[in-house]
């Protein structure tokens, strides 16, 4: 028990903070057009199940996804985010996702610097015939978050 | 270091020979040790010229202004300096005929407190790498080694970071001199800039000192020379430089890129990819 | 009015900061990245009000804070509903401490400007809630010039006690305002009635600390060639060093100005009042995009114009108050002293 207490406040931003009984994750979840996005379209023509907790966007490019963005996303509603594109190799645009690669582990180290949980933001490479693997990342998205509770990192203070 | 009579010398004959239109250095404040930098137009302004140790500022900054816009420029730099004026060349917000660069072969700037500074005491390069003229004898790359706080704050737990970065936001009152004092950050309109209510901050809050300083050390992420302007600006004295030091490691731990600007046309870490760079992470 | 004047040593000066700590809410300034900022304090040891000048920020933003919420507005189908924000944090009574003569000054000099057309009554609650006591300092730093403008320091009435130090370590706790003279009284236990050199004593104080200063220059010579320098080429030259950033304005004890800007999610939203400062590009930039002050030289002469000649000729009180904070805090070190003294001179020319 103590050293699963332990766990949690090294893992959590703000251990004191408790979530409300209701609380559900939101997840932004940012999906290339021609791989992910077709993918979670076949997640639901295929009627696999997956939590109902991601907001998805759809981008030309995982390349298109400014760290700005998740910045962004973290700081008005999510407690997480989802980022997703084609898989090395496979980029419509011959390149793209080996630039968003790089781009985002900085962006995730920096985030894990200043204070987020790594599992705060989260990539995935799904492709548009894995329908039962975007169902199976954002379960894992979602659990993972849910774990971690709700996020109070420098939230945009409109109230 | 004192290259002072080099200096002026240099500029006394660029301006005779009518080689340039402005010429950018230091002077002495006229009230304490420090140094202002120095916009000259004139021969007969040459012998206010100064470089010393204190010659801290940056100068490559001055050439993003209004000032010196197709004027022709001659300008010292120092080895961090050079690497961000190779970055604006690359970048094509300079000229390169309009400029005349004085090199330095740097030994190191000192603090307000007199001793070395700590970029000085870490720097890989600091002889000047772009120039018409280098003062001083070349010294030569050194080693990369991981900043001293980043490894300190690495070792702690992340509530404790969240503790330690919630007090810098906290105090940041967005006067946006960081900004202003980088060279690389040229922007006409700047995107923290913007004021519109749902997608950016106006007001001086902590989320905003956040989303202002996470989105500017990530647009300079893999173009950092390391010059700390920014840090040196700061009335707060936030030690703005974690955030770029901590992108440096990370770039050079996982693409083996540091030293952005070395030559003109790299464009920084950002810019290339290899087809082995790190998949762990990714789901 | 006769002052009071109690007189005490360094353990009794101790003591009754102590006290005042244990009673009130008290703010003072507290050391953080190096350099001093006010702050809410719990005990003594938290804070230094004898830290030394210069620090980085004035006691301005407890009055006037760098982000206020004005307003809350929730955007519904039958229109936009309006609601007043949480009660102002900092309109309670509250003692500050270690406030230098300067700050309190630059407190007096907005008094003008905000109890001028429209009253702020966030403002002025705040003020009438608040107890400033003051160390007077015994030597100027580098970039100080205060005893050269248009205030008496020595007998400065912005400030509710002056803490003075006399001969032979004695401290001379001084009301100057009626509001001190009620609070200290009823603070005064542990403290004597200071006797008849106490007068003297401070004197010679403020005649050793007023030779300490190295920068001077003749205030009413300054304001008057200052009016005629507008079209002055010298405002080009001197501050072509500036970098535009808006740290002189955010530091300095009596710059003003504000922007309001909203922060909002979906249909809920703050309404702010931030700093802002002359020194930014966008600062006159109107709808339509014509921008009046398009190049730094133009908004440098409106920050120098304002400070020593529009604000005297408009409140009576010049608005720079000789504290040096925009100097030290300055990324290029550029001078204000310097600038305006260069400006001034340069009609002789």
């Amino acid at each position: 028990m103590e050293a699963e207490i332990k766990e949690k406040i090294v893992s959590m931003e703000k251990p004191h903070m408790e979530a409300p009984p209701d609380w559900q994750p939101v997840i932004m979840g940012i999906l290339c057009n021609w791989c992910s996005y077709a993918g979670s379209d076949l997640t639901g023509t295929s009627r696999i199940q997956y939590p109902p907790n991601i907001r998805i966007i759809r981008v030309p490019c995982s390349s298109r996804v400014d760290p700005w963005f998740i910045i962004k996303s973290l700081q008005t509603i999510a407690d997480g985010v989802l980022i997703s594109g084609c898989h090395p190799g496979d980029c419509h645009y011959i390149s793209g996702n080996y630039y968003a690669r790089r781009r985002f582990l900085v962006t995730k180290k920096l985030l894990n610097f200043v204070g987020f949980h790594e599992n705060r933001v989260q990539f995935s490479w799904v492709s548009a015939a894995e329908g039962a693997k975007f169902a199976k990342v954002v379960t894992k998205v979602t659990e993972d978050i849910r774990k971690l509770g709700p996020l109070h990192l420098y939230k945009k203070e409109n109230s | 270091m004192d290259y002072t009579k080099q200096i002026q010398d240099i500029a006394g004959r660029l301006f005779s020979e009518g080689k340039i239109d402005i010429f950018i250095g230091y002077r002495n404040t006229g009230f304490d040790e420090n140094q202002v930098p120095v916009l000259i137009h004139q021969y007969k302004d040459v012998d206010q010229l100064l470089f010393t140790d204190k010659s801290v500022f940056n100068l490559a900054n001055y050439l993003k202004y209004e000032h010196t816009r197709n004027k022709r420029v001659g300008l010292i730099v120092k080895g961090c300096d050079s690497r961000a004026l190779n970055l604006m060349l690359t970048e094509s917000q300079v000229k390169r005929e309009n400029l005349y660069i004085i090199g330095i072969a740097c030994e190191g700037v000192v603090n307000e407190t007199g001793e070395k500074a700590q970029n000085c005491v870490e720097c890989m390069m600091p002889d000047a790498v772009v120039y018409d003229e280098l003062l001083g004898s070349a010294t030569g790359k050194r080693e990369y080694q991981v900043n001293a706080d980043i490894r300190e704050l690495d070792e702690k737990t992340l509530t404790d970071r969240v503790e330690y970065f919630e007090e810098i936001f906290e105090n940041c009152i967005r006067c946006n001199a960081c900004r202003h004092s980088c060279p690389l950050c040229y922007c006409a309109k700047c995107c923290i800039d913007q004021e519109t209510a749902t997608l950016f901050h106006g007001a001086n809050t902590t989320s905003s000192a956040f989303h202002a300083l996470m989105t500017w050390s990530l647009h300079l992420a893999g173009r950092c020379v390391d010059c700390r302007n920014c840090e040196k600006a700061c009335p707060i004295h936030l030690p703005l430089h974690l955030l770029h030091k901590l992108n440096e490691k990370v770039i050079y731990e996982n693409f083996q890129e540091n030293l952005a600007g070395m030559t003109e046309g790299d464009r920084g870490a950002f810019y290339k990819y290899s087809l082995s760079d790190p998949d762990d992470f990714i789901l | 009015m006769k002052l009071t004047t109690y007189s005490t040593d360094q353990a009794g000066l101790q003591a009754f900061y102590e006290a005042i700590i244990r009673a009130h809410d008290t703010y003072g300034p507290v050391e953080k990245f190096g350099k001093f900022d006010f702050k809410k304090v719990n005990s003594l040891s938290e804070c230094d009000p004898e830290s030394p000048i210069p620090r980085t920020m004035s006691v301005k933003p407890l009055f006037f804070p760098k982000s206020a919420k004005v307003m809350k507005y929730t955007a519904t189908s039958a229109g936009t509903e309006l609601s007043d924000t949480a009660e102002d944090p900092l309109a309670g009574k509250r003692v500050i401490l270690g406030v230098k003569h300067c700050d309190a000054r630059g407190l007096q000099v907005l008094d003008a400007v905000y109890k001028w057309d429209y009253i702020d009554t966030d403002y002025e609650k705040r003020r009438e809630n608040t107890i400033l006591i003051s160390p007077r300092c015994d030597q100027a730093a580098t970039h100080c010039f205060c005893t050269s403008l248009d205030y008496d320091l020595e007998t400065l009435d912005a400030v509710d006690v002056a803490v003075i130090n006399g001969a032979d370590r004695k401290i001379y706790l001084q009301a100057r305002t009626e509001k001190g003279e009620t609070f200290l009284k009823e603070n005064a236990t542990g403290l004597t009635s200071a006797n008849g050199s106490a007068e003297a004593e401070m004197k010679k104080q403020y005649e050793t600390f007023a030779a300490s200063f190295r920068l001077k220059m003749n205030y009413q010579e300054i304001n008057e060639r200052m009016q005629g320098q507008f079209d002055s080429p010298t405002f080009e030259e001197v501050p072509s060093s500036c970098v535009s950033c808006n740290t002189c304005a955010f530091v300095c004890p009596t710059c003003h100005c504000f922007k309001i800007s909203d922060e909002k999610i979906r249909d809920k939203g703050v309404r702010y009042k931030s700093y802002d400062s002359c020194n930014n590009v966008y600062f006159t930039l109107m709808a339509g995009g014509h921008n009046p002050r398009p190049v730094k030289y133009r908004r440098w002469r409106q920050r120098a114009m304002h400070k020593f000649v529009y604000y005297k000729e408009r409140f009576g009180v010049n608005l720079c108050i000789g504290c040096g904070k925009c100097t030290t805090s300055c990324p290029v070190n550029i001078s204000i002293f310097e600038v305006v003294t260069k400006v001034a001179s340069s009609m002789q020319e």
